[in-house]
């Protein structure tokens, strides 16, 4: 395993998840970015139509963390994704970080810069579609 | 300009910057009482050394300690913050280490706030490189609905809601920790608007 400083960071798509992963790279605590794709959805032929790819994996914790910088009201469509996938396996722990839940975490550490960077937490400034290598940081 | 002054119409007896007292002084002393009753029934007979984690959870020390009735030590600790970090790619570090060994001993941390759980993640990893005889958690306030790490708190004040709090020790910015009470801090005062619904 390797720090973040030390390894090449992975592309992130959105500029909080570049932020949580420096929150956990400051704690010590190992992560993957996007290393797992879940099929949650198939046709009646069997081809997987939907699947998601949270956006972290904690393997000392062994918790997956999907961020989402989405408006509440535009969010419906991920929390179906994710009642789906703790339907489908039960077995596999998701935490589920909203807007308003990254927005306290930058508070709690004196970090208002980095929401008002990310121009009111919008969601909309998703720089690429790149996923994760699936590389394990610490 | 100072932040109480931008709160003129807030009720007799609450700070400026607070909208509202979760908890009251009575409340935190009644409680306090009952975790210091608890920690002298299950550690009757042994002599336990409690470890505070500056800064939060000093005031909380202070007043849990004269209501355990038994032979204790206290020690000290303090960890770096995310939040102080001058350094982007920095990393957490112990800025004031325990001034005793604990190998052999009974330790009970003394926190004023879990939220995430990382900073406890990290100092519960250290402590346990020292060879405690027991390693046992003792926070004033839990709030579940942030927590990323799966930690075991052995008692609890109050499990709080998912509001950002200040007071009886707790801060933002190194403010409004003389606060007796605890309290829900104006989203104003950290420059945002309420979180949406």
């Amino acid at each position: 395993m390797a720090l973040l400083s030390e390894a090449p960071p992975p592309r992130f798509a959105h500029d909080s998840e570049a932020e949580l992963a420096r929150v956990l790279d400051f704690y010590q605590v190992s992560w993957r970015y996007e290393p797992d794709v879940f099929p949650i959805t198939w046709s009646p032929s069997g081809a997987v139509v939907e699947s998601f790819a949270p956006d972290f994996y904690l393997p000392e914790l062994d918790l997956y963390v999907e961020l989402t910088t989405l408006r509440q009201s535009l969010v419906r469509r991920k929390n179906r994704k994710l009642r789906l996938l703790r339907q489908l396996y039960p077995g596999v722990r998701i935490k589920l970080l909203y807007a308003r839940d990254f927005q306290a975490l930058m508070v709690k550490y004196g970090r208002v810069d980095v929401l008002l960077d990310m121009n009111g937490v919008n969601g909309s400034n998703r720089t690429n579609g790149m996923n994760g290598n699936g590389a394990e940081h610490r | 300009m100072t932040h109480a002054s931008l709160h003129a119409a807030t009720p007799p007896g609450i700070h400026a910057d607070v909208e509202e007292i979760l908890l009251t002084q009575d409340q935190i002393q009644a409680r306090v009482a009952q975790l210091g009753a608890q920690l002298t029934a299950d550690y009757a007979g042994r002599d336990p050394v409690l470890i505070s984690v500056l800064k939060g959870s000093i005031v909380f020390l202070a007043d849990l300690v004269r209501g355990v009735q038994l032979p204790l030590s206290i020690d000290i600790m303090e960890v770096s913050s995310y939040g102080a970090a001058t350094e982007s790619s920095g990393q957490v570090r112990i800025l004031k280490d325990l001034s005793h060994p604990i190998e052999g001993r009974d330790v009970v941390v003394v926190e004023d706030i879990i939220d995430t759980g990382l900073t406890l993640n990290y100092l519960l990893r250290y402590l346990r490189e020292k060879g405690p005889a027991s390693l046992r958690i003792c926070c004033l306030l839990d709030k579940p609905a942030r927590r990323l790490t799966e930690i075991e708190i052995d008692y609890v004040g109050f499990t709080i809601p998912d509001r950002f709090v200040v007071g009886y020790g707790l801060d933002y910015g190194e403010r409004y920790r003389n606060l007796p009470y605890v309290g829900v801090l104006r989203p104003s005062v950290y420059g945002l608007d309420p979180p949406e619904a």
